[in-house]
């Protein structure tokens, strides 16, 4: 499963990637800008990943319009699954209790995620040169998870990218983004847990519609 | 490291008294301006993804001095970004 919200700034930044390379290679569901609310997740079990880019914090994970998806006392059905999300601090409180609630592999951050973003590429998200050294390791990491490799795999590659996206990175506040992302990533739960691969897409494929947005 | 961003690194090791938020908000307006100065730029804004924070989750670059001199909250996120680095 898929949530992506679309609301303001930074979940448009972090969906609009996401949207552009891994939604092509995911089935159904997808929930995605004003679909992600919390009536549609909880509902939704299938699958064996759950990606999701919302505001967050310690015990909480949020959707549209920063309604709430998952707290500590309503955790979805995340028996066997690797969850990723992609949102603040969620790995202090939230991924260890998903983890307790079955969940086979947990990946987020301990601390706020954070990056510089162009407000004026908010109608194509993906074509954000500010965004793309936080994103593209995010990307990536998805990726790797759903390349069929193990979530150690995946994690190694979103911390070794952010990094060195920071060693090559001009501008000094971006660059410390990405080094303070890398310190806080987390990964907890079984490291060699792995999902059923799926097609790998050739890109670049036309990039798709989004909602409008009106800030 | 350039002479700007060290300044505003140190700047924003200090505790955030009111004298220390000042000069971090100063600090960040000479970096920004050396750094816009540096290439083509649109609209740079800081954004994170946290819930029911005591500071903006976008902040514009151009606001961000005033975010710095203002809001205790949001001076703490800077140093944890940039002093912590």
């Amino acid at each position: 499963m898929l949530a992506l919200p679309l609301h303001d700034l930074p979940t448009r930044s972090a969906s609009g990637f996401l949207i552009r390379y891994v939604v092509p290679r995911t089935g159904p569901p997808q929930l995605v800008g004003p679909l992600d609310r919390k009536a549609l997740f909880s509902t939704l079990a299938v699958g064996d990943v759950i990606i999701g880019v919302g505001h967050g914090d310690p015990a909480r994970f949020s959707g549209y319009r920063d309604q709430v998806l998952i707290d500590l006392s309503s955790i979805p059905d995340v028996q066997g699954k690797v969850v990723v999300l992609i949102s603040c601090q969620t790995a202090r409180q939230l991924g260890p209790a998903l983890i307790n609630a079955g969940a086979d592999s947990y990946i987020g951050f301990l601390e706020d995620l954070v990056w510089v973003m162009d407000a004026d590429s908010a109608a194509t998200p993906w074509s954000d040169k500010f965004a793309a050294p936080a994103m593209m390791p995010i990307v990536d990491c998805v990726n790797t998870i759903l390349d069929g490799k193990v979530a150690a795999d995946a994690f190694v590659v979103l911390t070794t990218e952010l990094l060195g996206n920071a060693a090559v990175e001009e501008d000094e506040l971006i660059a410390s983004c990405l080094r303070f992302n890398a310190r806080n990533a987390s990964l907890l739960g079984n490291p060699m847990a792995r999902v059923k691969a799926r097609p790998k897409v050739a890109f670049p494929l036309p990039p798709p519609p989004l909602f409008p947005y009106l800030a | 490291m350039s002479k700007e961003f060290e300044e505003l690194k140190e700047a924003l090791r200090k505790p955030a008294t009111p004298e220390a938020m000042r000069e971090a908000a100063q600090r960040f307006r000479e970096y920004e301006r050396v750094d816009a100065a540096l290439g083509q730029r649109s609209r740079p804004t800081l954004v994170s993804l946290g819930l029911g924070k005591a500071y903006p989750t976008a902040v514009d670059f151009r606001d961000i001095p005033r975010e710095l001199e203002t809001n205790p909250a949001f001076f703490e996120q800077m140093r944890k970004i940039v002093g912590g680095d």
